[in-house]
């Protein structure tokens, strides 16, 4: 029973982060047209630097309201230059779509090396609240209860953001249609790039969250956007609450096994998603 | 269409044919293997080296053996170089280092450089066992020297007598299996979890451990095996929690060590002993974990202190002063010293044969003792002799790597009980 | 874009083909400079050079015209390894390769059918889980059942592996050759032109793209066998090194997807590029050719081939590539100047650099002028 209880807890956490940082991806993706295969670095940037941030003696919080703009600036400014050439120079949507994935491993390799040759590879970290509470039998560490709070807290608001601000309204509409929205006024290049960077604090947060309960390093990057890319194909490219549940879903299958046997758990996600594509082509909530 | 699928058929054939003859033919003999010549107009040692600047084993390069071959050859020139009998002359080294991203192909691709194009006198060992085991194989057709570095196994041992120009200095779970059932057998404990990485080095640890645990009536608990890029070590640490087995060991790398200990001090699970793999020994663990109060009594692989005698203090010393500027650099209180000797072993090789023929220096090497930074060593079976080494478990005391095997070479009791956690 | 109209006349048609092999048989030649002993290190370069022209032009025969962005390269060329590791000691190495190939071609004929119904990005990521999937599935089954990581690989000398791979990129050649003059090379590219109305039209898409999928899968999987010889010692993550998937991909954009010959000099520009940076300047090898890639994506979105063949002018073609063989010209008067100096950064990394760098801009410059022209 308290295993159960423990594999529950465990998953939800999981899950959540997994959430956070699909729910960016799927963003990028859905609007923008760009699979962000460095989505990972942007993960790694964050949480390298809330490590500098807390050497300097500020508190992993206020690091994670740091790396916010920051992480938006870089997204936002890398859509606005080289993506936008790249657009103007790729003929077709379709040569667009398989030049930014490309485009984007480019970016992978420059980014995890240069943040290699300033902070090495050794594995960093930091202490944040290494306690535990009991829950009903299952003893929870303290900083993941607080991450998985953000994790969801940051979630929810993203999503009210999308449903119900202005900004959020025309977001959706670009992903729908973007020559309607375009037609209807709407600054279409203005808002891709703002999703981009959108994704890109998504990822900032995540990693900022990460750091507090894990050590970090340098070369983290692209085991997370592997995640992302098994999570937001699982849910559905572009689809926010297909992201969220398919990265609660991975975060209990990657929990299930931690249980029984931690090295089949890719072996697993690869499974879950081969069974669902066969049903569903487009993914969970796909259209 | 039939008679254009024919013709492009025939031509493909014809291609086969052809390039078949060829191949034939370019087999004839001549196979004239360029023996040892002395160049008179040598001017400098090369020595070459394929190492993972980039890539997932930078790490390694950066503070295993990274800072001990470039500390070895700045020495080296520093001295005007190593004294060569036959060119009755100091030689100067120089130094060629090539980047193989961490990837295989790479990695066999240049050192064939090394050798066919650069021609260089002497190889350094690359990153990892996995990479020392196909770089041993290429340096021995070739007629090189191969003293290993970091890497040691026993699939590697099994390959010993089949290349006569490889020696492996680091010891492994050959010697430190049994280090760790003595001291647990010295400090009474009965029974142990262990977590293994799925690598070779966690695999042959606990292949090794599983007999020798039982033999010496330890109950080992279980024995979990985890992928190198798991995403929470907390169930399996939880488990071991559960199990309450007096040691918690973990044979694997810091990606696993270091959550797995972090979750841990979380939990509040403080079993009478943790031991660490590889990893344990690095000052940077304590970056990684809180300091000398996060590391207190973890007992890793190893070691080696500046007790240990008064050369290995002077290496330390040494070691430190050079990479002072290198913000990645950290002791490794477990490898460096071990990995320095295999560099000291080839330069007094050289000036004890005085030559540069490869062959001639492994006959030399496997017949002589050296005296190096961790004293004097000699070779068994192209493997340091066991008591050569300065100890195989270490513990962290007051941030102090204190040596804890229950033999001489012990520079202090080691702690047992694990004390408690540090508060945060 | 699909000059399939070039092929005039009958004889015409074989041109290509006798100089592709022609020029391969002058190359086998190469073994004579050294022993099977001790090979010249040209041949080792080579055996590279090769594997990764395979692995383009194999690549590109499928998802150049098609569309489908496969990154499953890496997961066939790890069976080809895996074939050698398990049944090198005992099978020579052309039927090793034949076997890896047949393997990979079977394993990727099921593996078309189940996915090739999958559109667009999802089928992208769907072939790159397959790498993983295979990599991790086998670290289990050996960790689990077999108690090991890795396998030793029986050595074969270079000049047979140099030779096999010779055979391979001719037969690949031909193919690719011939497929883009075919009737199923132009079912190909109306599956990516339009994939509903070349059903519509009576082709069997699902047909066509399984076969050209398994089909090119059966190369790479031969590639793997025949590379993995010269690793030496492998495991999973060696195996299945997901770098496998990209860069045949990056090759060919960088030539020029969906043309001839693109992929190959794709291959052969990264391959000496990655080769000259890692020796040269080795920390910095990622960050620079992360750059090249940038660059080279974002202003030659067509490549390098592709970028001269949109030239109308004869001229302008003639033009561009004397300028950058003239940068590479400068380039090389760089090092030289810089070796004088005393900083020996030599080899071949400037001319490559500054001719790509050439490359760009002066295409670019050219592009504009033709734009002006227009208006």
């Amino acid at each position: 029973m308290i295993t159960v209880l423990n594999i529950i807890i465990t998953g939800l956490i999981m899950g959540g982060i997994y959430a956070l940082i699909s729910m960016g991806l799927s963003l990028q993706y859905g609007v923008a047209k760009i699979l962000n295969v460095s989505h990972g670095e942007f993960i790694m940037i964050a949480a390298m630097l809330t490590w500098v941030f807390v050497g300097l003696g500020i508190h992993p919080l206020l690091a994670l309201v740091l790396c916010c703009p920051f992480t938006f600036c870089v997204g936002f400014l890398l859509h606005i230059t080289i993506f936008r050439w790249l657009n103007i120079n790729s003929g077709t949507a379709a040569a667009y779509e398989s030049n930014a994935m490309l485009l984007c491993f480019g970016l992978y390799f420059i980014f995890s090396n240069i943040a290699m040759q300033i902070w090495g590879s050794n594995p960093v970290g930091f202490q944040f609240m290494e306690k535990s509470v009991n829950l009903g039998g299952a003893i929870i560490a303290v900083n993941k209860i607080i991450v998985l709070i953000i994790a969801l807290a940051v979630s929810i608001l993203f999503y009210l953001f999308l449903s119900h601000s202005r900004l959020g309204k025309s977001i959706r509409a670009a992903s729908q249609d973007p020559v309607a929205a375009g037609m209807l006024g709407m600054n279409i290049k203005k808002i891709m790039a703002i999703c981009f960077g959108i994704g890109a604090v998504l990822a900032g947060i995540a990693g900022t969250l990460i750091s507090m309960y894990s050590q970090v390093n340098t070369g983290m990057g692209m085991g997370y956007t592997m995640i992302a890319l098994i999570v937001v194909v699982l849910g559905g490219m572009g689809s926010i609450p297909g992201s969220m549940i398919g990265g609660m879903i991975l975060g209990f299958v990657g929990s299930i096994f931690g249980y029984i046997e931690p090295s089949l758990s890719m072996v697993a996600y690869y499974l879950i998603i081969l069974v669902l594509l066969l049903v569903k082509p487009k993914g969970l909530m796909g259209r | 269409m039939s008679k254009k699928s024919f013709l492009s058929l025939f031509l493909v054939f014809a291609l086969i044919l052809s390039l078949g003859a060829v191949s034939t033919v370019s087999v004839q003999a001549a196979e004239s293997e360029s023996g040892y010549t002395i160049d008179p107009d040598k001017t400098e040692i090369l020595v070459g080296a394929v190492r993972s600047q980039t890539g997932v084993f930078a790490m390694f390069d950066q503070t295993a053996f990274g800072p001990c071959y470039r500390m070895w050859v700045d020495k080296v020139n520093a001295d005007g170089g190593i004294y060569v009998e036959e060119y009755g002359k100091k030689l100067p080294i120089k130094l060629i280092v090539y980047d193989d991203t961490s990837d295989m192909n790479q990695m066999t691709q240049l050192y064939q450089k090394l050798i066919l194009e650069d021609h260089v006198d002497f190889l350094l060992p690359p990153v990892s066992t996995a990479f020392l085991s196909a770089a041993v194989p290429i340096a021995s057709q070739y007629g090189y020297l191969m003293i290993g570095a970091e890497g040691g196994s026993d699939t590697l041992k099994e390959s010993l007598a089949k290349y006569p120009g490889f020696f492996s200095v680091l010891n492994y779970s050959e010697t430190q299996i049994p280090a760790i059932v003595d001291l647990l057998l010295e400090q009474g404990m009965e029974s142990a979890y262990i977590i293994y990485i799925q690598d070779t080095h966690g695999i042959e640890y606990s292949t090794a451990a599983e007999p020798a645990f039982k033999e010496a009536g330890i109950e080992i608990k279980a024995m979990t095996s985890v992928p190198a890029d798991i995403a929470d070590m907390t169930p399996i640490v939880t488990d071991a929690m559960n199990s309450g087995a007096d040691v918690l060991i973990m044979f694997a790398y810091p990606q696993i060590n270091y959550p797995a200990i972090s979750i841990a001090k979380t939990l509040g699970y403080n079993p009478k002993m943790i031991i660490m793999g590889p990893g344990g020994s690095f000052e940077s663990a304590k970056a990684a974990l809180g300091g000398d109060a996060g590391v207190e009594g973890i007992i890793f692989e190893g070691a080696w202190n500046t007790k240990s005698s008064p050369e290995a203090a002077q290496f330390a010393k040494d070691l430190a002063e050079f990479n002072k500027d290198d913000p990645n650099f950290g002791m490794d209180w477990w490898g460096h010293i071990v990995y320095y000797a295999s560099l000291e072993v080839l330069q007094q090789a050289i000036e004890g044969a005085g030559t540069l023929d490869n062959s001639v220096l492994a006959e030399y090497i496997k017949n002589n003792h050296f005296n190096v930074s961790m004293g004097e060593i000699w070779f068994e079976n192209q493997e340091i002799a066991h008591e050569c080494f300065l100890g195989d478990l270490g513990q962290w005391q007051n941030g102090y790597p204190e040596v804890v095997d229950a033999d001489e070479d012990r520079t202090a009791d080691p702690i047992v009980p694990k004390p408690e956690w540090a508060a945060e | 874009m699909n000059r399939s109209n070039g092929g005039g006349s009958r004889i015409g048609q074989y041109i290509i083909p006798i100089i592709i092999i022609a020029v391969l048989f002058g190359l086998s030649f190469l073994t004579r400079t050294g022993t099977s002993m001790r090979p010249s290190y040209i041949v080792v370069l080579f055996v590279s050079i090769l594997n990764y022209i395979v692995l383009a032009v194999s690549w590109n025969i499928f998802s150049g015209p098609s569309g489908y962005i496969a990154l499953s390269t890496a997961a066939f060329f790890g069976l080809g390894i895996y074939v050698s590791a398990l049944f090198g000691e005992s099978l020579p190495l052309p039927v090793l390769m034949i076997l890896a190939g047949a393997i990979s071609f079977v394993i990727a004929a099921i593996i078309g059918v189940i996915t090739l119904r999958l559109r667009g990005v999802y089928f992208t990521i769907f072939t790159f889980g397959l790498v993983l999937l295979l990599q991790y599935l086998i670290l289990w089954y050996e960790v689990k059942f077999n108690n090991l990581r890795g396998r030793t690989v029986a050595s074969v000398p270079y000049n047979t592996v140099f030779l096999s791979l010779l055979v391979l990129v001719g037969i690949v050649l031909l193919a690719a050759y011939f497929v883009r003059k075919s009737r199923f090379g132009m079912a190909l590219s109306g599956i990516g032109e339009c994939e509903d109305a070349a059903a519509h039209v009576g082709v069997n898409t699902t047909m066509v793209k399984v076969i050209a999928f398994a089909a090119t899968s059966f190369a790479i999987g031969a590639a793997g066998a025949a590379k993995a010889t010269t690793m030496i010692y492998i495991d999973p993550p060696i195996a299945f090194n997901v770098m496998m998937s990209f860069m045949p991909v990056l090759m060919v954009i960088f030539g020029g997807a969906g043309t001839f010959l693109g992929p190959i000099i794709g291959a052969i520009a990264f391959t000496i590029l990655q080769e000259q940076l890692t020796t040269k300047w080795p920390k910095w090898y990622m960050i620079i050719f992360g750059t090249v890639m940038i660059i080279s994506i974002v202003f030659l979105p067509k490549g390098l081939v592709g970028t001269i063949g949109e030239m109308k002018s004869m001229q302008k073609k003639i033009a561009l590539l004397g300028i950058t063989a003239g940068f590479m010209l400068i380039g090389f008067g760089f090092t030289q100047i810089l070796e004088a100096a005393g900083v020996s950064i030599g080899g071949l990394v400037f001319p490559l650099l500054f001719g790509i760098a050439g490359f760009v801009i002066f295409a670019n410059v050219f592009k504009r002028h033709k734009g002006k022209e227009a208006a």
